[in-house]
């Protein structure tokens, strides 16, 4: 598994998502970031219902 | 330019939607919430941990064109600070705007000090750089 380095593109990736602005489910894609020309910040943490 | 923020756990998307409802102090979360299963992107990013099969609190800047400019990973036990990722993002917007610039350490805002074409003539000569 080949691991992120700055200054290098990021491959394209996708994940599920619940949308808290529309009440549903959706799906977010690297490539539609791109596309649109929008700054992406990804913010993983450990798990829900803890205490982030 | 904007900027939008995806958090990202192991957890499924139906979770987070149970969370987000139960959880008061998310009521006014309207970021997506993204699920990773299978830690598949966690792996991709270097912050699945083997030993839990969770993932460590990982913050990674993505630039319009797809590219990583900033990376932090926390352990467990320390939280992260929105003041000191907003001076990172926007100094990366900056530099993506000015790209003969660089900004220091003391660099907070558009504004403050940057150093222009650091070159030969700058080596050993910072301190004069950023203005005595």
């Amino acid at each position: 598994m080949c691991e992120m380095k700055l200054g290098h593109k990021v491959p394209d990736f996708e994940l599920e998502t619940y949308e808290p602005t529309k009440r549903d489910f959706g799906r977010f894609r690297l490539q539609d970031q791109i596309a649109a020309k929008r700054w992406t910040l990804l913010f993983f943490y450990p798990a829900d219902f803890t205490f982030v | 330019m904007g900027c939008d923020l995806v958090t990202v756990s192991t957890d499924t998307k139906f979770v987070h939607l149970a969370w987000r409802d139960a959880e008061q102090e998310l009521h006014n979360v309207k970021y997506p919430m993204g699920s990773d299963p299978t830690g598949n992107v966690s792996r991709m990013f270097g912050v699945w941990d083997d030993a839990t099969g969770l993932a460590l609190r990982g913050t990674f800047l993505i630039s319009p064109d797809g590219t990583l400019l900033n990376s932090e990973v926390n352990f467990y036990n320390l939280g992260r600070n929105v003041d000191e990722w907003m001076r990172k993002f926007k100094a990366n917007v900056y530099m993506g705007r000015k790209t003969n610039e660089v900004c220091p350490s003391k660099w907070k805002d558009d504004g403050d000090k940057t150093l222009v074409n650091p070159g030969a003539k700058m080596v050993g000569k910072v301190h004069e750089a950023l203005g005595g």
